[in-house]
């Protein structure tokens, strides 16, 4: 920079000269990065959102992305870093920085925390100053203390008794996050999407604890990476394996029983990491005096696989596959199997310090298979959803406040409703129904920046383009379902498209060392709808995507959050209330056809939702004994012109009063104990207030929909972990439990009739699942 | 199709294993205002036909519903143009004098005026499809033995049939609605044995008389909707009341159907 001084004013030059001197220092104060990976010192596991801060520009600091990376830049000259993440002791390093750095960080693993008040830089106020609203880490350390029904540690089980998450009912699959349904959930497994997370009809989720590493959930804010539905992004990553030494571990219990093989490939350079597991609740069914259930079959498996190479400082290889499939079989009348298949390869590449790539292509697919041999019908009936994904993720670290975060993520989706094939002699015909494809493409930028010290935001943008393709016939209908217009489109020829802009904005201003108010706003689209019109979900519930009928749903959501850390973040305190409001929301008209229906399009109705809610939590991290409390107050409703005469009414997903009470007490250095308590008001329903003839028979006469509610639902579950010795080679515990410890009767399902002992009266009937379910495990570790 | 089997599978497995339970509960339920039910048929079959109106009653009240006299009712044939006013016969039964025997392909309407209210009502008697035989399936599921009746008959190809099947056991109707469509079976030879379970008290030596009613699609919507009503295994996560053939806001519906019987004895 040059400045040009005119001769008369001379004089000023002494003026400006200390200016100039200031000025020339900062130029000459460089600044570097310094970029790396912070793992396991151990095992070698790379840590997700560990804290990378420099003392005294604490506002400056990083967490490492999914990969374990960070990327900080300081001025150079003597830097010091510290390194923090949950249950590991803190790293300090020092560094002279004269040009751009790669460090490898090991953190090792901490005690037990026994000592309550200890100052210690490991408890960290991440919570606080992490601008996302609406998000939840679990760990698995977490989740394993945490007995759930037969003794199965379950990560969607654990995540329902956080606030603003509750249960879609005992032996049901999917789970409402702020007042959404059940398929306005994203649940990924290492960036794969997984159609159907549950196992027998919910009682077990999809995701095998020893092969998971992270589980963050994201109820509100989420940031302009993750896109395709409106409630949630509940983001898993599975383990990569040991790369230091080899380990087996695993467990025995009742129900079902895992394993867990890891290893290096290359010591340091690469791991492998496979898991599994199996039910035989069938050996239970054995047991029977019924030769129908003896000779029926009940089971599922998991399989988790993953490997991963670093083939230099800059390059690492991904490869996770998920393989998981329910077998249901009655005899040899009756069969129904469905299940996941996920495979990702993935690339992650560090330009120069402050830029990371990470480049996926992702598989992901869902079927389910019928088979039906009784009487003169030989019937199969096959169904499959298959996702093509490739997307390319770029993290660009300008300085220590501010990061870029941009790329692309194209999916092609290929659905097949129904492929029914029928004997000759089968009162059925065969049917093919038409294929569906569509594209679904977004392009997306973010800027994570810290104005100042107490401010910390997260803006973005996301603009998707969802594209319906030929080849195949599309209709048009009239309101009473009746086709108007067949239209034939010839292979990739566009049927519609619709192009959305989804802004994402959230912010947390620090109030003071351990409290911080946030706020968020996001729009969020999707266009792949889950359609089921029975009060439980099941297997075979039918995925579509949008098209010249069904438009894409959009949520619009706000929050604003006040997060409170006390006795040295020892202690989390949360509020948030939230306001969504929903668009283009599905629903069907009376007696909806949804089964082999070509035309299952005529069958819906359109309308609005609305759902706000007041969450408060409050979480107890160290000493002897841990857990939290959290309750929810919501509300959740619809609106649609044929329902209940154009007036709001209560969504089934309503449920007023959601508390979950966690403990986990260390009592000694064997035994650890554990328990659960859940309470929630009971879902919305719609029971008949009358009764009329047709053909004698007593019919059920309704008023509103959901105009009454189910009896509230409470449980209490216990659990207890013994250590058994523990040796260098060898650990071993047994874990015992008790689900439901006083058997309360849950309602399941509330039905009616008239009563089989006396036909002049109609009686309502209640089903209930599961009373009192004691269960015992062997875990084993080598 | 029903693919009730997956539901009742697990609950009933669940059942079985003694994990599961189920009790009958008294709810709190609201009162109503009774509403008036017309049911009303016109069939191929010898005259002559009846339409009964009686109201609804409060859920837990007993299954007494109380007839409706004094309404005053017309059925025509619109395709013949021919009339016919109903005597009331018995109270809430109303039955046609000179009106002659249906015919299939012929619309036909009902108008009913009662309580300075006017319900009127359309319905065209389908072509007739004959039964060929009945048989009975034995199944046993879950440790109880259940019989169904099973009919045979030939679905016409081409045209949507929609069809009701009504079941007398030693002569008393079984007040339960079968239904059948061939949405997915259009011209196929039908052997679908009808859903009956153990509540209906099918026994071996008992003279069951099926009978198959050819109906039209507003009718079998009706039904439809009354079926998944009622059927406790249904699950319907919206139950709504069923959309009626009958204008003018009342319960009830009205079929002009055809009937082929067959009658035999349980094995």
């Amino acid at each position: 920079m040059s400045i040009i001084i005119p001769l008369p004013q001379k004089r000023f030059l002494f003026a400006f000269l200390p200016l100039l001197l200031f000025v020339s220092r900062s130029f000459a104060q460089t600044h570097h990065t310094i970029d790396g990976t912070v793992r396991d010192a151990k095992t070698g596991e790379t840590l997700i959102g560990a804290s990378v801060t420099v003392p005294g520009r604490i506002h400056a600091g990083v967490t490492t992305n999914a990969y374990g990376f960070f990327s900080i830049s300081a001025p150079d000259g003597a830097v010091t870093l510290v390194i923090t993440f949950a249950g590991y002791v803190p790293d300090t390093l020092a560094v002279t920085l004269t040009q751009n750095l790669t460090l490898k960080v090991g953190l090792t693993p901490g005690e037990s925390q026994l000592q309550e008040v200890v100052i210690n830089a490991g408890r960290r106020n991440d919570n606080v100053i992490k601008p996302i609203t609406g998000v939840q880490k679990l760990t698995t350390s977490e989740v394993k203390d945490i007995p759930v029904l037969f003794g199965e540690k379950d990560i969607l089980k654990t995540i329902q008794l956080l606030p603003g998450i509750q249960s879609a009912g005992d032996g049901n699959t999917g789970f409402y996050v702020r007042g959404g349904a059940s398929d306005q959930n994203l649940i990924l497994l290492d960036e794969a999407t997984v159609y159907n997370a549950s196992h027998l009809l919910g009682f077990f989720s999809t995701f095998n604890s020893d092969a998971i590493k992270d589980v963050t959930i994201y109820k509100g804010g989420m940031p302009a990476e993750y896109g395709g539905r409106l409630s949630s992004v509940l983001d898993i990553r599975m383990n990569d394996g040991n790369n230091q030494k080899f380990g087996v571990s695993g467990g025995i219990g009742l129900i079902a029983s895992h394993l867990n093989v890891e290893g290096p490939i290359k010591k340091k350079k690469g791991s492998f990491a496979i898991s599994a597991r199996r039910t035989y609740a069938d050996l239970f069914l054995k047991l029977s005096h019924d030769s129908t259930t003896r000779n029926s079959s009940l089971y599922f498996y998991d399989l988790n696989l993953k490997a991963n190479y670093a083939f230099d400082d800059k390059n690492t290889v991904y490869l996770s596959g998920y393989f998981g499939k329910d077998v249901l079989g009655l005899k040899d009348l009756f069969g129904l199997n469905w299940g996941n298949a996920t495979g990702t390869v993935r690339w992650n590449h560090v330009f120069n310090s402050g830029l990371f790539s990470n480049m996926s292509l992702i598989y992901s697919s869902y079927d389910y298979n019928i088979l039906i041999n009784s009487n003169n019908d030989n019937i199969t009936i096959a169904s499959k959803i298959n996702d093509l994904h490739l997307k390319e993720d770029l993290q660009f670290y300008i300085n220590s406040v501010s990061k870029i975060n941009f790329g692309i993520d194209v999916i092609h989706h290929t659905l097949s409703p129904g492929i029914i094939n029928t004997s000759a002699s089968s009162s059925f015909n065969s049917l093919d129904l038409q294929k569906k494809y569509s594209l679904e493409s977004a392009a997306y930028v973010s800027h994570e920046w810290s104005p100042g010290s107490k401010w910390k935001i997260n803006y973005g943008l996301r603009f998707t383009v969802f594209s319906v393709f030929g080849p195949g016939s599309f209709y048009t209908y009239d309101s009473s379902g009746n086709t108007l217009d067949t239209a034939s489109y010839k292979s990739a020829q566009i049927v519609k498209t619709y192009a959305n802009l989804e802004p994402r904005f959230s912010a947390s201003y620090q109030l003071s060392d351990p409290s911080s108010i946030k706020f968020s706003y996001t729009r969020n689209v999707q266009n792949l709808h889950l359609l089921s019109n029975s009060t439980s979900s099941s297997p075979t519930d039918l995925w579509v995507p949008s098209s010249n009928n069904i438009r894409p749903e959009i949520a619009d959501q706000i929050a604003l959050g006040y997060y409170r850390n006390f006795s040295n973040n020892g202690y989390e305190f949360s509020t948030e209330v939230y306001y969504k409001i929903l668009q283009d929301q599905i629903d069907y008209k009376n007696g909806a056809e949804l089964i082999g229906n070509e035309n299952v399009e005529s069958q819906l109705l359109y309308g609005q939702g609305r759902a706000y809610g007041l969450e408060l939590y409050l979480k107890k991290k160290f000493g002897k004994l841990t857990g939290w409390i959290s309750y929810t107050l919501s509300k959740s409703e619809r609106k649609f012109q044929d329902i209940n005469a154009d007036t709001w009414f209560n969504a089934t997903q309503d449920h007023t009063h959601d508390l979950s009470l966690v403990g986990i007490y260390k009592a000694s250095k064997k035994w650890t104990l554990s328990s659960t308590f859940v309470y929630v008001t009971g879902n919305p329903v719609t029971w008949p207030d009358g009764k009329y003839q047709v053909n004698g028979q007593a019919v059920f006469l309704y008023s509103n929909r959901n105009g009454y509610r189910m009896p509230a639902y409470n449980r209490l579950d216990i659990g207890a972990t013994l250590e058994g010795k523990k040796t260098a080679r060898h650990e071993s515990s047994w874990t015992f439990s008790v689900y439901n410890l006083y058997g309360r009767e849950n309602p399941y399902t509330i039905t009616f009739r008239t009563d089989p002992k006396d036909p002049s009266k109609t009686q309502a009937v209640q089903t209930s699942l599961f009373r009192m379910v004691p269960s015992v495990t062997y875990n084993f570790k080598f | 199709m029903h693919f009730s089997y997956f539901r009742y599978t697990l609950s009933g497995m669940l059942l079985l294993t003694g994990m599961a339970c189920q009790k009958v509960v008294h709810l709190n339920l609201n009162t109503t205002t009774p509403q008036i039910a017309i049911e009303g048929e016109i069939t191929d079959q010898r005259p002559p036909y009846q339409v009964n109106i009686t109201t609804s009653v409060d859920f837990y009240s007993d299954n007494v519903f109380p007839p409706v006299s004094g309404a005053a009712i017309q059925v025509k044939d619109s395709t013949d143009n021919i009339s016919d006013t109903l005597i009331e016969t018995s109270p809430g039964w109303y039955t046609t004098q000179h009106f002659p025997k249906g015919i299939p392909g012929h619309t036909y309407s009902l108008f009913v005026s009662l309580q300075g209210k006017v319900y009127t009502a359309v319905s065209t008697m389908p072509l007739p499809v004959n039964l060929d035989s009945v048989n009975y399936q034995s199944s046993n599921l879950f440790g109880e033995t259940t019989i169904r009746p099973t009919p045979y008959f030939q679905d016409p190809p081409g045209i949507a049939n929609y069809y009701q099947f009504v079941e007398y056991i030693n002569s008393v109707r079984l007040p339960k609605v079968f239904l059948f469509d061939d949405r997915l079976s259009d011209g196929r030879y039908i052997s679908e044995p009808i859903l009956n379970d153990t509540t209906d008290h099918l026994y071996p030596g008992d003279t069951l008389t099926l009978a198959m009613y050819c109906i039209d699609k507003p009718v079998w919507t009706y039904l439809n909707e009354v079926s998944l009503i009622t059927d406790a295994n249904s699950q319907s996560s919206a139950p709504a009341n069923p959309q009626s053939n009958i204008t003018g806001g009342c319960l009830g519906y009205f079929s002009a159907h055809t009937v082929s019987e067959m009658t035999s004895i349980i094995p």
